[in-house]
């Protein structure tokens, strides 16, 4: 036991002093610090202004008319009536190569008979500003439409009005303050973790593998520690250092977050006027924090026993790159499911996925933030994945202890199995 | 007192196809010196990782200590020195130290001083807080040695140690040895090299396809050997002498140095027929003499058709 210890102890310390740890430990806050930035400077909540030209083509007055109601919903957009010339695309389109024009509306007759309408701008990639242009515009559209056929603009004007929906998640019985955007969020943000921190730890567990294969200082190391042991101790290390990470980053991101407003006022954006901070973290409700965690560990168990033992069949870091390469793939199955099992986190597949031992590390935390899995599933999840961790380490293990000390071509298929069946 | 340190008892091991150790027993007394020699692929490393439990044998046991606990549970009393040997390069050359005492079942804060000393000792104190990459290799052959002895075992197993290393670091081996068994320590080693056998060892035993040919005191194989080799050198011309060695009713085995050549008498000649004749081809010698024969010349001649496929090593 204390010799375990002291491999984890040595795999702990030799892998936080490489400066890949440190690289990798700061570059999560500053990504998610970057995230925050971006929302601040970008997008619906720093109230950047648009200028944009409406190109009126249409007869009657209906394009003036319409003008006026987008001036009087939309503030954050500046809109000016060109009127329609056949020179005017074109010479609008230069304004907006200038950058003194965000873009501009085509506006005909047809607007109001059929609905088309067309914009040209170099915003049209902000989701923003199309999805507030859009439904701003439905409305006006609507509203012109219902004066022609002789309603009372004021009562119209007085039934003009827009809806916004706020989404709330059930859990349980509870209605929970967790918004449809946030549990997608959240999900999305769970599964890319889950992904990452599996392969990255993982294939730490392996390069240490083959490290001590490499440099033979495995004869030395099993000449007193089972090898077993030295597996357990190395993959329990390599976790320890994952653990660490994980909680510097989680931790980094809640006090981020909290500095929202002061990071908005160092910067000198006016951040005021936005309805609550930048970006809102997600809820984590305890229960979806614990099956987060369980099937994190096992998962984690699961995959780096898989690398140790492709760690151990490989003579060189090429070798273990190309060995490694299947296994990275079974994992990223659930990783690329997600938005699947989140549009229907009870359907057939979904079961599957939380089933299969290979992808419910990743896929079964994901479908419960989506929905809290049934009690029956969650049990039946859990002992496969947990039956499977046992078995696939004791393959792993007899695949290990034979491989580390051989030299050479890297073994076939045959020569592996005869490993592990004999004893 | 126990009454021998290791004892090998009939152990085989088998590689796809080929036997690497075929049955092999040896007893190691305490306190003694104990070469194991042969030829490349002869299966010195195989018995050596099967007595360090690194592989387990297909037939036989090994027994340490007298006592029925295997190498792995006994390995704070074994230090072993593997043929390929390898350090952690991008670790501390202290913590190397530390870690590898470890395993070998000592805590930290016993281990801490004695590592200390043990660089003091290896002039490499300046660099205890280095990388193991940024020493020289032998440096890294000090640190390693360092490895096998720091938890003062004591049975030392070393597989090939002189391979490798420059004189000064194979005199520093030496001396490190020959203070071991001073200390009632119990040393096997293995090599290919008669050389250093032959400076060393109480006890060798020869091996060459995984069978044991010798096993006994140096000085009983030397003596059972002695009385049936000639040195001879020449003065010049050599005459007949090439028809006279090929002479196979006087002649056994020739070992032809340049300067001189060691010559194995066949079974009941006589050596005054071997210089009549040599005198009689018009060879001028410098030098004829009967001679204990080297461990090398013993060697060769036991092992023959295998020593001449790893003769490159041999003399190197």
């Amino acid at each position: 036991m204390r010799k375990i210890l002291a491999v984890v102890r040595r795999e702990f310390v030799e892998r936080v002093r490489t400066k890949w740890f440190w690289i990798g430990t700061v570059l999560g806050p500053l990504f998610f610090g970057g995230m925050i930035l971006f929302r601040l400077l970008n997008g619906e909540h720093s109230g950047v202004e648009r200028k944009v030209a409406v190109v009126d083509q249409t007869t009657g007055g209906a394009g003036a008319r319409l003008v006026e109601g987008l001036s009087a919903s939309l503030e954050r957009f500046h809109f000016v009536r060109v009127p329609a010339s056949p020179r005017a695309v074109d010479s609008l389109t230069d304004v907006v190569v200038a950058k003194n024009l965000d873009g501009f509306l085509l506006v005909s007759d047809s607007t109001f008979d059929v609905g088309s309408v067309e914009y040209r701008g170099s915003n049209v990639s902000s989701l923003a500003d199309m999805e507030e242009l859009h439904s701003t515009l439905g409305r006006q559209v609507f509203a012109v439409r219902l004066e022609r056929h002789g309603i009372d603009p004021v009562v119209v004007r007085g039934a003009e009005l827009s809806v916004t929906m706020a989404t709330h998640k059930i859990r349980g019985t509870k209605v929970t303050g967790e918004s449809g955007e946030q549990a997608f969020t959240l999900s999305f943000a769970m599964a890319i973790i889950l992904f990452l921190a599996i392969v990255l730890y993982g294939v730490n567990v392996m390069s240490s593998v083959l490290e001590e294969k490499t440099t033979r200082i495995v004869e030395v190391l099993v000449s007193s520690i089972r090898p077993f042991e030295l597996m357990l101790g190395k993959v329990v290390g390599a976790g320890a250092v994952g653990i660490v990470q994980l909680a510097v980053w989680l931790l980094s991101v809640k006090v981020l977050a909290g500095q929202q407003d002061r990071i908005a006022a160092w910067l000198g954006v006016d951040h005021s006027g936005a309805q609550g901070p930048a970006l809102v973290l997600p809820q984590v409700p305890a229960a979806t924090m614990i099956v987060f965690v369980v099937y994190f560990l096992l998962g984690y168990f699961l995959y780096a026993a898989i690398f140790a033992a492709v760690g151990a069949i490989s003579g060189s870091e090429q070798e273990a790159r190309q060995a490694q390469t299947p296994v990275t793939l079974l994992l990223m199955v659930p990783y690329l499911s997600v938005f699947g099992i989140l549009n229907d986190p009870n359907s057939v597949s979904a079961r599957w996925f939380t089933f299969v031992p290979f992808w419910s590390p990743v896929a079964a935390p994901v479908r419960w933030s989506a929905s809290p899995i049934p009690a029956a599933e969650l049990t039946g999840s859990l002992l496969v994945l947990l039956v499977s961790v046992v078995l696939v380490t004791w393959v792993a293990a007899r695949i290990y202890r034979v491989g580390i000390l051989m030299t050479g071509k890297r073994p076939n298929m045959r020569e592996i199995i005869r490993w592990v069946r004999a004893g | 007192m126990t009454t021998s340190i290791l004892v090998v008892d009939r152990v085989t091991k088998r590689f796809s196809g080929h036997t690497a150790v075929d049955a092999l027993s040896i007893t190691v007394p305490p306190g003694v010196i104990f070469g194991l020699l042969g030829p490349n692929g002869a299966g010195k490393t195989t018995t050596i990782r099967m007595i360090m439990n690194i592989i387990i044998p297909d037939e036989g046991r090994v027994r340490l200590f007298d006592s029925a606990s295997s190498a792995r549970e006994l390995a704070h009393r074994i230090g072993f020195l593997p043929e390929e040997r390898g350090l952690y390069p991008k670790m501390r050359v202290l913590d190397v130290l530390l870690f590898l005492a470890e395993m070998r079942g000592m805590d930290r804060r016993t281990s801490r001083p004695r590592a200390l000393e043990w660089l003091e000792r290896l002039g490499l104190s300046d660099w205890r807080l280095r990388k193991v990459s940024e020493l020289s290799k032998g440096m890294q052959q000090k640190v390693q040695f360092a490895s096998a002895l720091l938890h003062d075992p004591d049975l030392v197993v070393l597989d090939e140690p002189f391979s490798g290393l420059d004189p000064v670091n194979a005199d520093v081996m030496r001396q490190t040895v020959l203070d071991l068994r001073r200390r009632g320590k119990t040393i096997l080693f293995s090599t290919q090299i008669m050389e250093h056998a032959e400076k060393l060892c109480d006890h060798i035993c020869i091996i060459a396809r995984g069978k044991k040919l010798v096993d006994d005191s140096l000085n009983h194989v030397k003596e059972s050997y002695s009385g049936r080799h000639l040195i001879v050198a020449f003065d010049g011309s050599q005459g007949g002498a090439d028809a006279v060695f090929a002479d196979r009713r006087l002649v056994a085995g020739l070992q032809d140095f340049g300067a001189y050549a060691e010559v194995e008498l066949a079974h009941g000649a006589d050596a005054q027929d071997v210089l009549k004749s040599l005198v009689g081809s018009g060879a001028r010698l410098s030098r004829f003499e009967l001679a204990a024969p080297s461990l090398h010349a013993i060697f060769v001649g036991l092992v023959g058709p295998d020593a001449a496929q790893a003769k490159g090593v041999v003399h190197a």
